[in-house]
């Protein structure tokens, strides 16, 4: 992984004191594990009947894709330090409303333009805080919370607001290339958030502050920059989501998004970013997001019913976040 | 003592929401009345207990995001399994919340791993096993009786008022008078000194961990007796409440301070300001708002980065007073 090259330099190498320390000190026993749980997976979605249908994989593509945003986003957030958002789905709500309410005044690509800006100034409002007065990033994000949906719950009467012309998109643009627009847009996502942590100077000190943000103040950077930027592309890819949400349904609601801040962190953490940042990166998130709508459809074609699907993913985060201390102890 | 300091910062909150709201209500009596003390209890009886547990793993300079899930979880056993005997069934939601804090707490410990993210994985796990539990549905509890008794008004309290209270009243003083709230402010404070200083840090981040879970499941558990239903979903919005209320409180969020006196009277002040700006027409996303901003306005008080800014600049004027003397 090049990306992490800065934070590999901070993580100590101590000498394993056992055997066992000898051989994970070398193989990584949990991205060993994890790969194995992933060709495991893979083997038995594709040999799970109904799974591999073109009706089941475009709808996997499909629902994936809005948490895969939200997670896009999350990534930027773990990856610099931040721990996690709560406030990311509630981003995507706010977007979903300014999207459509915008669209049905200065048509579409206004109201994209709308749906990620608000999106973004929400977040990054949260960033500045966090970033120039060291604010704890948990209780930014709860108190935000509470703020967004009580302005969107003022702006809007908890009404669901509906698309003027019936639908966003005409039927052809609905999967272009025969690939849901909504994958189109989250692979965009991955790609412009991995191109800024691979390629660009923002991502070398995403990085940097992730690993420790006293060692960037040493180093003389203005770190409220770094974070804000990385607050408000997280929000920008949550107003993404928001947006194709509002696509997808022709309408926009203040419950878009609900739950998605826990769907997202699973999937960040399933996918190997360290929870304690600076570490990880989009593919790994990618991977998290497949993994989880994955176990999710076969659990469902395997007859379980959908809350088994909460409870496993419960589990599954928990398993990753004790597998992860592994390797730092 | 300082009026304005952490310790009375949460009676000040209080006592200047109970004024804005007063003043706000130009001496209608709408706020002012037994009606806004009753429902700002019953805020307290439902939150009190979470608020409080949650405190206690802040004190130790942690954070126990599971109480959400745990408080829903432990709605939904003590409503599947107190239908014949409503004790075995509290006994049982509280028994499966001091277990979930318990394991959770031996990991946070014994693997050294940061709470947020084992917690996140506990609060997903006790949602899952909520739906898990009840199918998904919304169940009905056919005890009505010990309903209609829970939410028995007694004055101006409840059974679960009275409970919430009694609660707060103990850990407070237990807190205060045994060695155990001396061990714990030293670890919130700096858990290696503690350590060498010979507090057992370890066990007493684990009876933490696991007291809270027991309280938030204790609470969640009487809620839905008192409502007659639980539901898996839905009861995971205590979380910003809980947490508003201890920062309120004056639990901080760097460790080592806050008092169950002090987290009761930051419940109760989002209490009467509930039952305030309802008494005053507000609507119902006013609270909401009101609880969002003040509990930013907190964290950014809290922040290190602004004692930071404010010492630079008393420095500064000092520095600047220090030349012109001479």
């Amino acid at each position: 992984m090049k990306p992490s090259a800065i934070s590999d330099m901070s993580i100590p190498v101590t000498p394993g004191s056992s055997r066992l320390a000898w051989i994970t000190d070398r193989i990584d026993l949990v991205d060993g594990l994890r790969i194995a749980v992933f060709a495991a997976l893979a083997i038995t979605a594709v040999l799970t009947p109904g799974f591999l249908s073109v009706p089941s994989l475009l709808a996997l593509l499909t629902t994936l894709s809005f948490v895969g945003c939200v997670a896009v986003g999350m990534t930027m957030i773990t990856l610099s330090g931040h721990i996690m958002s709560f406030s990311l789905g509630a981003t995507a709500a706010a977007a979903a409303v300014a999207f459509v309410h915008v669209l049905n005044i200065w048509g579409l690509a206004a109201g994209v333009a709308a749906g990620l800006a608000t999106g973004a100034l929400i977040s990054a409002a949260q960033g500045l805080i966090i970033g120039s007065l060291r604010a704890n990033p948990i209780i930014v994000s709860i108190a935000s919370l509470a703020l967004i949906y009580g302005i969107l719950n003022l702006l809007t009467g908890n009404a669901t607001l509906d698309v003027n012309s019936g639908s966003v998109l005409a039927a052809a643009w609905r999967r272009p290339f025969g690939i849901p627009v909504e994958t189109l847009a989250f692979l965009l996502c991955l790609a412009v958030g991995q191109f800024l942590l691979s390629f660009t100077i923002f991502g070398r000190r995403v990085f940097l502050i992730g690993s420790g943000m006293r060692s960037a103040d040493v180093l003389g950077l203005r770190v409220w920059r770094s974070v804000t930027a990385v607050y408000a592309w997280a929000g920008l890819f949550a107003g993404m989501t928001g947006i194709l949400l509002a696509t997808r349904y022709n309408q926009a609601n203040m419950e878009y998004g609900v739950g998605y801040d826990y769907d997202a962190i699973a999937a960040v953490l399933v996918g190997g970013v360290a929870i304690k940042g600076g570490l990880g990166s989009m593919w790994r998130t990618l991977a998290g997001v497949c993994l989880m709508a994955t176990a999710q459809v076969v659990l469902l074609l395997y007859g379980f019913r959908q809350e088994w699907q909460y409870l496993i993913a419960g589990l599954i985060v928990l398993l990753v976040v004790v597998l992860q201390s592994r390797r730092r102890s | 003592m300082k009026i304005f300091s952490q310790k009375t910062r949460p009676y000040l909150i209080l006592l200047a929401t109970v004024l804005v709201l007063a003043v706000i209500d130009r001496g209608r009596g709408n706020v002012l009345s037994g009606a806004t003390v009753f429902s700002a209890l019953q805020y307290l009886a439902t939150l009190g207990p979470v608020a409080l547990g949650l405190s206690l793993t802040m004190l130790v300079r942690e954070f126990d995001l599971s109480v959400a899930g745990v408080f829903g979880l432990a709605g939904c056993v003590a409503v599947l399994l107190g239908g014949d005997s409503p004790a075995l069934g509290l006994a049982a939601a509280v028994l499966a919340g001091a277990a979930s804090g318990f394991i959770q707490g031996l990991i946070i410990t014994r693997l050294q791993m940061p709470s947020i993210g084992v917690t996140l994985g506990g609060l997903l796990t006790t949602i899952g096993l909520a739906y898990v539990l009840t199918g998904n549905q919304s169940l009905t509890f056919d005890n009505m009786d010990l309903a209609l008794f829970l939410s028995a008004r007694i004055g101006l309290f409840t059974p679960r008022s009275i409970v919430a209270l009694a609660l707060a009243a103990a850990f407070a003083m237990a807190l205060y008078w045994l060695w155990i709230g001396r061990d714990l402010i030293a670890i919130g404070s700096d858990r290696r000194a503690a350590h060498t200083a010979g507090v057992r840090v370890d066990a007493l981040m684990v009876l933490v961990f696991t007291t809270s879970g027991a309280l938030a499941a204790l609470s969640g558990a009487l809620l839905s007796y008192s409502l007659a239903s639980a539901s898996p979903s839905g009861l995971s919005e205590v979380l910003v409440p809980a947490t508003a209320a201890a920062i309120l409180g004056g639990v901080s969020l760097s460790g080592g301070t806050g008092t169950p006196l002090g987290v009761t009277a930051g419940v109760l002040m989002l209490g009467v300001l509930r039952a305030g700006l309802n008494a005053l027409g507000a609507p119902p996303f006013a609270h909401d708002m009101s609880m969002g901003a003040v509990l930013l306005a907190v964290a950014i008080l809290d922040a290190p980065g602004i004692r930071a800014h404010f010492e630079r600049l008393q420095t500064l004027t000092r520095s600047r007073t220090e030349t012109q003397a001479p």
